[in-house]
């Protein structure tokens, strides 16, 4: 018997955006249901328990970005979202070298003043910079991008809103803005400073996700995904999420649940109905389909459209717009269920640092080759990666005495190069498991003994990324972050607003503004567009205030 | 002290002598010091040893500006005669195409299956490069400062025209300027048309004289620079040297002096204000204006680093100007065959490109010091256009080869040197076998010969890379960008300024327009 119904508002994605805009719509009183493909919730906020005993944040695996104004909202700690800030991170060389970045500052002057007393006023011109460049960003994140090309009073009132911001700059600091803007993080570095170590651990923040090199002009920009967050109002700084990432979407489906929302899994949008060019509901894998005036949709713009919605409701240079839309995956992931805490022996024992982002990338160069590997369609053989264990902060992520490890990896192509074609096929377990051991052969430069401390791994190609999460092409931000994809461009000029074509078809998640990171802001905002577009925009608290 | 003047420009380039003009037609007393025996600095003319003239470095204009032709005030056919070339896309696989007005075929005349989507590319770059062209006429625009002055409602005259450029262009036009406009080649070139000769050679275009691959976002900006007038180029008749010739007589004319043999070796500064030039023969020459056409770092040191302000000096060593082209120019006994291209056809801008992913490819090797082994090349062999490029018979081919290094490690060497000549002639070799046979003396300059002959920077052909965080309000560096550079009376006016590089001359004018407003020039 297929299953139907009618509510006011369906959200297509049980990923913490479709769950912020679905608790948004129902607490303005749109009878709101959120369907998920898969059997769990969260998209790539997600805990998962491969292991028994073990706990897995096996796609996003650190918390900084969820906008607090979000957070305080919807009263996220209630619902069990518990934020723990680490401790620091470092990097590791193959001579027995290291850089601790130790989160506290007197520690890290000193540890900086170790590698170059050069470097560490340096640290001090760059780490103003950026939290400058974060103090500007930030007040637009929740706001609707200015479109200046646009004549509505609503955007030329947000186009006012960011003139008056740039001109409260003066023309130096606007110059530096759009110099951070442009210039890549491997220049923005290298002016900056000069031990190749510490500009290594610096620059990752800057590649992270995205298919660009370190010398690749916007990466400084990147950089801002990853530093405008905070943990309890320390801005820049990140944590975990005790209980993994999937807490932040628990705690998100609790309070949809708890305003009286539905949730439904195990069935993914096959379809999403268009009578007259106006959304009408959605048809589900299993047969099911409910009927609605508005529908969000909190996969990427490319799955979104070219592959649920009909041909016929869209036109063609639309459609063709989004095909161009890049998104392409770039990074892998594994995470590793311990038997116990590996050793670094380059670090003093029980080191503080080691509670954060571990890295072994040792130059800039070292990355940018590594980036030139992804371009040929391989997979890097002196990759990066971003490497914690969360289990030493947060218990609940193993048995006693066990650890879970988590590695985000790039560069890793989707569409791999083997036997002269390329493609997401090509990712055959051989190839997933060969990559890995090209990984453990690098994670043995901090910790030797690695190897032997695995219970269990789980290897993520980018393609394992598209087929579970649905991430198109694995890419992690749902489109990449470039100059020609963020603000009134994403995801496509015209439609910043989370709009479609298809009246009543809204498009909630990182595809939108203002882009990847587990933020939340892409699904508020899109909530406060559908509001005010219902009329009810008053019903839609003022986060931005 | 010898003759007091009202200005002097330091460097011989086309943009020191288009400023140079510029100050003599509204009056000036202006001379320009050039420290080299010839006049032309990129763009001079050289000679192999039995005399043929060889285009030193640059070896076509591209996208001189009309405003700088129309400043000169002159008719363009009595300054100097150019010839409109074609442009060749070689393809190592025998399928050249050929471009001419925009518009692509096969060189056997067969039709070309992507003319369509292609004219309309180009189109669309021009029409979106005219709107840069705008800007790059004028002093870059400023956002941040307000209508508190005369000067302050200038400049937004100069963005209400910019915002008049957009609603004449249309919304949806608009939208995807604003799309494109800081994208990457790769990705805005083969949205359009397929991989190979045609989309390489585009490629090849926007990362002309640039540190970046058609991957680097912000290389659609400089392709819409190189196709603001259509992306044609132009072959000066009586090689660069007549070009250079022409705006050198055209300055005199109009009543400048120029000094070659000049060497500036400091800017005397009195107070906070330029008060003339020391030479490196020790005299000194008064000016209450000095225009200098040399790197941002030169000038700044030619000047002394005490009359900048500290951020100015951390921002000017922090610049970069990393080149990656070097140049091979060959003196052949004869003209070897190119299997598909007649004798008409070789005549063209011959581009060695056969695919955007070959370019990017091209460029991995100098982000590590090292040379590319397939490069792009760019070549020209004027004696087929220019009856006087090769006086005493044969033919000169001008090539420009990227990517070079611009510090390989351990320096360059003669090795590095022999190896970039075998390169480009095994390179070569593939299109016009038996080339390298024919060569009867070859001339490679690397980056670092074409900083010990120009001076500038890095052997960066735009002095400073045209990135987009060192492009407009922030070109070269920020605080320093409307040519106005340290003390007052002190101006930068090479491509080291706005708009930047390339044979156009609007640093120079503008620079010049600067200075007689500031009414220093008096």
């Amino acid at each position: 018997m297929t299953e139907h119904g009618r509510y006011d508002a369906i959200v297509a994605g049980a990923g913490h955006n479709g769950l912020t805009t679905a608790c948004y719509l129902q607490k303005a009183g749109l009878k709101t249901l959120v369907v998920e493909r898969n059997d769990w919730i969260g998209g790539a906020a997600v805990s998962r328990s491969l292991m028994p005993g073990w706990t897995y944040s096996n796609c996003s695996y650190v918390c900084s970005l969820l906008r607090r104004e979000i957070v305080r909202d919807l009263d996220l700690p209630r619902f069990g979202l518990q934020v723990i800030p680490y401790e620091g991170g470092a990097s590791f060389t193959r001579d027995g070298a290291n850089f601790g970045y130790h989160a506290d500052p007197a520690q890290l002057r000193r540890e900086l003043r170790r590698h170059s007393p050069r470097d560490a006023d340096a640290y001090r011109r760059y780490r103003q910079t950026v939290l400058r460049q974060c103090r500007f960003i930030r007040p637009f994140l929740l706001r609707p991008a200015a479109d200046p090309t646009s004549m509505k009073p609503r955007d030329l009132g947000e186009l006012a809103f960011l003139l008056k911001r740039i001109h409260g700059l003066g023309p130096r600091e606007l110059g530096e803005t759009l110099r951070f803007w442009t210039i890549s993080i491997g220049d923005f570095l290298d002016e900056h400073f000069e031990t190749d170590l510490i500009k290594a651990h610096l620059a990752g923040s800057g590649i992270i996700g995205t298919g660009l090199g370190v010398y690749s002009p916007g990466t400084a920009y990147v950089l801002l995904h990853h530093y405008m967050g905070d943990v309890d109002g320390a801005i820049g700084a990140w944590g975990f999420a005790r209980g993994g990432m999937g807490a932040i979407s628990n705690a998100l489906a609790a309070a949809f649940e708890e305003a009286g929302g539905t949730i439904r899994t195990g069935a993914g949008v096959e379809q999403f109905l268009v009578r007259d060019g106006a959304v009408a509901g959605v048809a589900l894998g299993d047969g099911a389909e409910f009927r609605a005036p508005i529908v969000a949709s909190n996969m990427d713009v490319r799955r979104t459209i070219l592959k649920h919605t009909p041909r016929e409701a869209l036109p063609d240079d639309y459609r063709r717009a989004v095909e161009r839309f890049r998104i392409r995956g770039s990074s892998a992931k594994l995470n590793i269920a311990l038997d116990a805490l590996p050793r670094f022996p380059a670090a003093p024992e029980g080191a503080r640092f080691l509670r954060g982002d571990l890295h072994c990338s040792e130059s800039l160069l070292e990355l940018e080759r590594a980036y030139d590997d992804w371009k040929r369609g391989r997979w890097s053989k002196e990759p990066y990666f971003d490497m914690l264990i969360p289990s030493q902060i947060d218990p609940t992520m193993a048995p006693p005495g066990r650890h879970m490890m988590t590695v985000f990896v790039q560069y890793a192509p989707y569409d791999l190069e083997a036997g002269g074609t390329r493609s997401g096929t090509n990712w055959t377990a051989e190839r997933r498991q060969a990559m890995a051991e090209t990984v453990l052969d690098k994670i043995e430069v901090a910790c030797p003994d690695i190897r032997r401390h695995i219970v269990h791994m789980e290897v993520r190609s980018p393609k394992e990324l598209e087929d579970e999460v649905g991430l198109t092409g694995g890419n992690i931000f749902q489109g990449e972050l470039t100059f020609d994809q963020l603000l009134f461009n994403r995801p496509v000029p015209g439609y910043a607003r989370h709009d479609t074509p298809v009246k009543g078809l809204y498009i909630v998640g990182s595809s939108t503004h203002p882009g990847g990171g587990v933020m939340a802001a892409p699904g508020a905002n899109a909530a406060r567009e559908i509001l005010t577009r219902a009329g009810r925009g008053r019903a839609m608290p003022d986060l931005a205030a | 002290m010898s003759r007091a003047f009202d200005a002097i420009v330091i460097g011989g380039g086309h943009n020191g002598l288009v400023a140079a003009a510029g100050l003599a037609r509204a009056g000036r007393a202006v001379c320009v010091l050039e420290r080299r025996d010839e006049i032309g600095g990129m763009a001079a003319e050289g000679a192999f040893s039995d005399g043929t003239p060889k285009p030193r470095m640059a070896h076509l204009l591209y996208n001189l500006s009309p405003a700088v032709l129309a400043d000169l005030d002159h008719d363009r056919k009595a300054l100097f005669e150019t010839r409109a070339l074609p442009t060749v896309c070689l393809d190592p696989e025998g399928g050249h195409v050929v471009v001419a007005e925009g518009r692509p075929h096969f060189a056997d005349g067969a039709p070309h299956p992507e003319a369509g989507p292609y004219h309309a590319l180009v189109s669309r770059l021009a029409r979106f490069g005219a709107i840069l062209a705008r800007l790059a006429e004028a002093p870059p625009p400023q956002l941040a400062q307000g209508m508190t002055d005369l000067q302050g409602l200038r400049r937004l005259g100069t963005l209400g025209a910019l915002g008049w450029d957009f609603r004449r262009i249309g919304r949806d036009e608009a939208r995807e300027f604003l799309r494109i406009v800081l994208s990457n080649a790769h990705d805005v070139i083969l949205d359009e048309i397929a991989d190979g000769p045609l989309a390489g050679a585009l490629a090849a275009d926007a990362v002309r004289g640039a540190w970046a691959g058609p991957r680097s976002p912000g290389t659609v900006f400089s392709l819409m620079y190189r196709y603001a007038r259509g992306g044609g180029a132009a072959l000066p008749m009586g090689g660069m040297g007549a070009f250079c010739a022409g705006l050198a007589a055209r300055a005199r004319v109009l009543g400048a002096e120029i000094r070659t043999g000049a060497e500036a070796a400091a800017v005397l500064v009195e107070g906070d204000r330029v008060r003339g030039v020391r030479l490196a023969d020790g005299s000194e020459i008064a000016a209450g204006c000095v225009l200098v056409a040399a790197g941002p770092m030169t000038a700044m040191r030619l000047a002394g680093p005490a009359q900048f302000d500290i951020e100015a000096v951390r921002r000017l060593r922090a610049l970069r100007a990393k080149g990656t082209v070097a140049k091979v120019n060959l003196r052949l006994r004869d003209l070897p065959e190119m299997p598909g291209l007649t004798a008409g056809q070789m005549a063209g801008r011959l581009v060695l490109a056969p695919s955007v992913a070959r370019v990017e490819r091209a460029f991995d090797p100098v982000k590590y010091g090292e040379m590319s082994e397939d490069p792009v090349i760019e070549a020209v062999i004027p004696s087929l256009t220019d009856p006087s490029a090769a006086p005493k018979g044969g033919h000169v081919l001008s090539a420009i080869v990227q990517y070079v290094p611009h510090a390989p490690r351990g320096g360059w060497t003669q090795a590095g040197r022999d190896r970039l000549l075998a390169t480009t002639l095994a390179a070569l070799d593939r299109v016009a076998p038996g080339l390298s046979d024919r060569v009867a003396e070859a001339e490679v300059l690397t980056t670092a010969d074409i900083e010990a002959l120009t001076g500038a920077p890095g052997g960066h052909w735009h002095h400073a890379e045209m990135s987009l965080d060192q492009l407009l309000a922030v070109r070269p560096v920020n605080g320093l960008a409307r040519y106005r550079f340290g003390p007052a009376g002190y101006y930068l006016c090479g491509a080291g300024a706005h708009p930047g590089g390339d044979v156009m001359g609007s640093a120079g004018r503008n620079a010049a327009a600067v200075a007689l407003a500031d009414g220093v020039a008096a």
